[in-house]
């Protein structure tokens, strides 16, 4: 059963290497008007409607053609729909094909060379992490800046408490009340974040998937307040964790949930362990403990919480963790919290983990010089703000000689990578049992909320009983849950409990014998789903979410790839979906972000972020890729990324370098050459 | 000799030369007289001071390179060669990641009532299949299940899916959070709120932002254990008053101002911090007298209302309703939109300045995704229930009052708290005695732990009875619940007890024969135990 996402029935086994037979440029319709191009989509889609024959089983709702859009916004009255691409794909849908996505959340795309399998190379040594250094005029004038904005930041302050003193009530004590936030502290916030407040907190509308409806705001006073016309814009969204592009209003997985809240209702309306559990709960937990290829899982309502509460309940006073340096707010809140000594190691260098490994074994804790209790290594599978992945062959290794414990927190790289979309693991082929504990949420690939914890039946028993949240933080909701067991169980693919049917799961996945029997990394066995919950064959067999794992894979290799070629510095791994774009001047940055979404016809929404969540001087875009995305919209960012990026002045890499024309001509080479 | 000397003389001519250059040059550079005149007074004549000057310099130079990294202990550090350190590593023996599991800790587990279906009045539970009163779920006014809630969260899930995708940042705020905002601001009655994901971390994320080292937190004895690890993480000078006395909070905030005068020290930021309704008894707090202390003493106060959100008040406005209090009087006023509302996530409501603050200093905030908008249109429409539907609210009154009246007159257990609390509390009469007594120690605003009042129980045990006594009235159809502690992480231990959460959805004579059932239920545990 070929997947309805993406229908090419003739379609050969892709030759990657070969020529490609038509470049995507020349395919774009030579229609003048709005109005024949859409005729003309009309005239493919009836055609497709009465030639191919629609999965039957399918729920009414989830056939929607290439013409209906979902969103309540209706897509006709937007200026500019014709010729952005966000409404309709660039590329006229032929006639074979029928995509059953809406074209805003889920971008149209059939052309399978565009598809890459995220897998590490085991002959090959783990890449190390080269970071380009830009030229000294871009750093000195880095420093400048900021130096510039403190002086005249200060200089405001001065001025402004002699003159407006009503600006600075919250900052001075008054009527023997301490000031709520001293001015010291507020001081970045007041005077270098406020310039650039236009580009944060975007209100948006709508699902967060292929492209996004924000707000427009404009501000007249400095971005103290912000007013609001009314209008909205359609952008380009590179912005949002929807690697999976399960951010949908629509298809097997919506459907799944609107059931779950007809038959569960909205909440649970209690704690775990106060009689907020439902059967649900226990099928989402047992389902994540396979999905991950643990024993035992445990599911948290938010996937902050995952870590601050139940990182307190892994260790203690006596105990060592040992952190990356640019490891997640949320665990550092959770460390703290447990009251352990915390050492951290340079950020994914593993000669700085062993020597700092060598060091705290043999001196104990400070001071009395007792061995530590235990030692626990937490590392993330990929970091959020670097793109980078970690190297997790070595850590394992280093693992068997000094015996600590690990804890990979997966929130990026779960779903996200591996042939089977397993994390981190299984991109680098690693048994999962080999890691103590696996945490990731489901914010990220799965297009819900919250988070879940994995490990030994044992470790997760003890954590249900001593984590924070079992008696004190609510349950996770029941549509939530349905989310992560429908998206998730679409990306295992199911196995029928009869499994005579070895022709659909034939292609990647292993067949699970036998229903209970479950083989890492397998298909979910239908015992282990609710058995009123009916998915569309597509979503069941696996094969759309294979799709979309590798969607996702071809993205993010072809922004890295072409953003280098373009002579841009950016960080992190190719297969990773986070892609940072180093800008490092913080005038420029808030200027990227502006230009990008003034772009017409298709406005691009990017997240920028500078000191304090990176380094002073390394301000940066983040893009985050999604399987939703077609090529056509990496090539829209990386044509305007070139544009952009020559009137910034930010092309200072120091590769080999492209033209834009034959970056997107030669993007199938230039995936697989990486 | 000469001939040596006459072989050095270019040489010294040379030297003397490049010295003459070097001075000109020196002379040269602006500010270099300046320089010379200081070194020239320095010295005076007196090689010693020069001497001192010199090392001075240095000392200076190295203070400056020096490392400015917190290890003091690098210096201390033992030395080992690498074989010696390879045989520690062989030796070192971990212990085991989780200890495992007690008897008793493992029958706790398994005693979870798991739900099949919705939870609601009358869950099923997935064990036996029986359809049970629900005295256990927050579910004060009767919203879980509500069908219209049920279609506007459909509609939502229609227009905007399930995950927001991303943090209020970055392209996460959509327009049904902002709506929730206004709505609990408008319904509270404050300038802004702002809303978290998850209702047990909003509290422990408010109090941080807002309480940094070296300010005062003044906070009751009896806190729950999200207070507590706000306060942790805070590193604030915390004084502890008795629980819920205010007669012992006032002394406290006396003391703290003596303390302050006393040294001289500047005015830091004070807090008081407390709860509405406790989770941990069900007593209220006296919100009028409350708001004149913080007033007179100037603290700025949080309050939770994590159960009483929802649950008191005409319609349900809470703590503040229910004494006739603006909130705005409430500096921060936090509530649970989990458990008032039900849905998930909370909320902090307060002047905008305070609510602004935290949209970039509230760490789960900043570092976690937006909840999904179709929860955050169930708040919405929550709200808009109670505020239609005072009804609700009465009736959650009268089935508290028909509560209270049979377990009032039960043999054996004691009730504590508020009368007009929704979440009813009780515990053993009489005390499950440990071996030893309790150490006396005078109250203490430093301390945690409260003045001893009677001999310390024995918790285990304890929690088994009441556990027997939960299992007996779920197997009678009365689904309630012991208080969950974390026994051990909790900074005071408090006497275990069963809870029951009145809600609006019953009708008083279901809510009357639940609690005849746990009547029975306590009167046959216990007398098992007696005979």
């Amino acid at each position: 059963m070929p997947s309805p996402i993406a229908l090419s029935p003739s379609s050969p086994p892709p030759s990657l290497f070969l020529k490609k037979k038509k470049s995507s440029l020349s395919q774009i319709p030579p229609f003048p008007t709005a109005a024949s191009y859409l005729s003309a989509l009309h005239e493919a889609d009836a055609r497709a409607r009465g030639q191919v024959v629609t999965p039957t089983s399918t729920p009414p709702l989830s056939i929607s053609s290439s013409l209906t859009s979902a969103s309540g916004d209706t897509v006709l009255n937007e200026p500019d729909a014709d010729r952005s691409g966000l409404t309709y794909p660039l590329t006229a849908p032929t006639s074979e094909q029928v995509f059953t996505t809406v074209h805003t959340e889920f971008g149209h795309c059939a052309n399978q060379d565009y598809r890459c399998v995220s897998q590490h190379d085991s002959e090959k040594p783990v890449a190390e992490h080269k970071i380009e250094e830009p030229p000294y005029y871009i750093l000195f004038t880095t420093y400048f800046s900021y130096l510039l904005l403190i002086i005249f930041g200060h200089l405001r302050d001065f001025f402004g408490k002699q003159f407006a003193k009503s600006y600075f009530t919250h900052l001075v004590p008054y009527n023997g009340y301490a000031p709520l936030n001293s001015d010291f502290d507020s001081f970045y916030t007041r005077r270098l974040k406020r310039r650039m407040d236009d580009c944060f907190s975007y209100p948006v509308t709508g699902v967060a998937g292929r492209t996004i409806l924000v707000y427009d705001r404009y501000s007249e006073d400095c971005n103290y307040t912000q007013m609001y016309p009314g209008t909205k814009t359609r952008a380009l969204n590179i912005s949002s964790y929807n690697y999976l592009g399960f951010a949908q209003t629509s298809g097997g997985c919506a459907d799944a949930v609107e059931e779950s809240i007809k038959r569960y209702g909205i909440s649970m309306s209690g704690t775990r362990r106060e009689g907020g559990t439902c059967d649900l709960h226990q099928t989402a937990e047992a389902l994540v403990a396979r999905f991950v290829g643990m024993e035992d899982a445990l599911i948290s309502s938010m996937g902050f919480a995952t870590n601050s509460t139940f990182i307190p309940a892994l260790v203690g006073k006596g105990c060592l963790v040992i952190s990356d340096e640019h490891n997640h707010a949320s665990i550092r809140v959770g460390v703290r919290q447990s009251g352990a000594h915390v050492r951290m190691f340079k950020h994914n260098d593993m000669d700085s983990l062993e020597a700092l490994l060598r060091e705290v074994i043999s001196q104990g804790q400070p001071r009395t010089h007792r061995p530590w209790k235990k030692i626990l290594v937490i590392v993330e599978g990929l970091y959020s703000m670097e793109g980078t992945m970690v190297n997790l062959p070595k850590v394992v290794e280093l693992k068997q000689k000094y015996k600590f414990y690990l804890f990979v927190d997966e929130a990026h790289s779960i779903g996200a990578l591996g042939p089977h979309g397993r994390g981190v693991t299984d991109y680098f082929n690693i048994p999962p049992r080999s890691i103590d504990v696996l945490m990731g949420t489901f914010t990220k690939s799965f297009g819900a909320a919250g988070g879940y914890i994995a490990g030994c039946k044992e470790l997760i028993n003890s954590l249900r009983l001593r984590g924070h949240s079992g008696p004190y933080a609510e349950a996770m909701t029941p549509p939530v849950l349905m989310q992560v067991v429908a998206s998730m169980a679409s990306i295992m693919g199911v196995a029928s409990p009869t499994s005579s049917n070895p022709k659909a799961s034939s292609q990647a996945l292993t067949v699970a014998p036998q229903a209970d029997e479950y083989i890492h990394p397998g298909m979910a066995p239908a015992s282990s789903l609710p058995t009123w919950l009916s998915l569309p064959p597509s979503l069941s067999d696996g094969s759309e979410a294979r799709e979309r794992i590798r969607r996702l894979a071809f993205n993010s290799r072809y922004l890295h790839a072409g953003l280098n070629k373009l002579g841009f510095i950016t960080y992190g791994h190719p297969f990773s979906p986070i892609v940072p774009l180093l800008i490092f001047n913080p005038g420029k940055m808030a200027t990227f972000a502006r230009m990008m979404r003034a772009r017409r016809p298709t406005p691009i929404v990017v997240v920028v972020v500078a000191y304090p969540a990176t380094p002073l001087v390394t301000s940066r875009v983040r893009f985050c890729v999604s399987g939703a995305h077609t090529k056509d919209d990496i090539d829209i960012i990386l044509r305007a990324c070139d544009e952009v990026g020559d009137i910034l002045d930010l092309k200072h890499g120091h590769g080999e370098r492209w033209p834009l024309e034959e970056i997107m001509k030669r993007s199938v080479e230039l995936v697989n050459s990486l | 000799m000469s001939a040596g000397n006459a072989t050095l003389e270019p040489l010294l001519t040379w030297l003397t030369l490049i010295l003459a250059q070097l001075e000109r040059t020196f002379y040269k550079v602006p500010g270099s007289a300046v320089i010379a005149r200081y070194v020239r007074s320095s010295h005076q004549n007196d090689p010693g001071r020069t001497v001192l000057e010199l090392i001075l310099i240095v000392f200076a130079v190295r203070t400056l390179m020096q490392s400015r990294s917190r290890d003091k202990s690098e210096g201390k550090l033992i030395k080992f060669s690498e074989k010696e350190i390879d045989e520690l590593i062989d030796e070192w023996t971990p212990e085991p990641l989780s200890a495992p599991l007690t008897e008793w800790e493992q029958r706790d587990l398994a005693s979870v009532p798991v739900i099949a279906g919705p939870n609601g009045p009358k869950p099923k539970i997935l064990s036996t299949g029986k359809t049970v009163i629900n005295l256990a779920s927050y579910n004060f006014a009767g919203l879980a299940g509500n069908e219209h809630i049920k279609e506007r969260a459909i509609e939502t899930l229609r227009k905007y899916g399930l995950g927001s995708c991303g943090p209020p940042g970055f392209y996460g705020t959509v327009d049904v959070h902002l709506e929730l905002e206004r709505d609990i601001a408008d319904f509270l009655g404050t300038e802004s709120a702002i809303l978290y994901s998850q209702g047990f971390v909003t509290i422990s994320s408010v109090i941080p932002a807002f309480c940094k080292r070296g300010d005062i937190i003044v906070a009751d004895r009896a806190v729950n254990f999200a207070i507590q690890k706000g306060i942790q993480i805070s590193r604030s000078t915390v004084r502890w008053y008795d629980h819920n006395d205010l007669k012992s909070l006032e002394d406290v905030l006396i003391s703290v101002e003596k303390d302050r005068r006393k040294r001289g020290t500047p005015i830091t930021r004070r807090f008081i911090i407390t709860e509405g309704i406790f989770e941990r008894d069900g007593e209220i707090v006296d919100l009028p007298k409350l708001i004149e202390l913080k007033h007179k003493y100037k603290y700025r106060l949080i309050l939770d209302e994590s159960i009483s959100f929802g649950s008191v008040g005409r319609t349900g406005r809470g703590l503040t309703e229910l004494y006739n209090v603006p909130a705005s009087q409430v500096d921060m006023l936090v509530g649970s939109v989990a458990n008032g509302l039900c849905s998930a996530g909370g909320f902090c409501a307060g002047s905008t300045i305070v609510t602004e603050h935290q949209r970039i200093n509230g760490t789960s905030f900043v570092f976690s995704a937006s909840m999904p908008p179709l929860l955050a249109v169930a708040g919405s429409e929550g709200i808009s229930f109670l505020r239609n539907t005072p009804s609700a609210l009465t009736s959650l009154q009268e089935n508290v009052r028909a509560v209270r009246a049979v377990l009032e007159k039960t043999e054996g257990i004691a009730v504590v708290g508020h009368r007009a609390s929704p979440i009813v509390h009780f515990h053993l009469k009489i005390p499950c005695i440990a071996n030893g007594s309790a150490n006396g120690i005078a109250t203490n605003p430093t301390t945690v732990m409260p003045p001893p009042t009677g001999p310390s129980f024995d918790y285990e045990a304890e929690e088994k009875i009441l556990q027997d006594i939960v299992d007996d009235a779920l197997a009678n159809g009365v689904f309630i619940t012991r208080a969950k502690r974390l026994r051990g992480q909790e900074m005071v231990e408090t006497r275990p007890t069963v809870r029951i959460v009145v809600t609006a959805a019953l009708t008083k004579k279901e809510i009357e024969k639940a609690a005849g059932v746990v009547k029975g239920s306590v009167a046959k545990v216990l007398g098992k135990r007696k005979a």
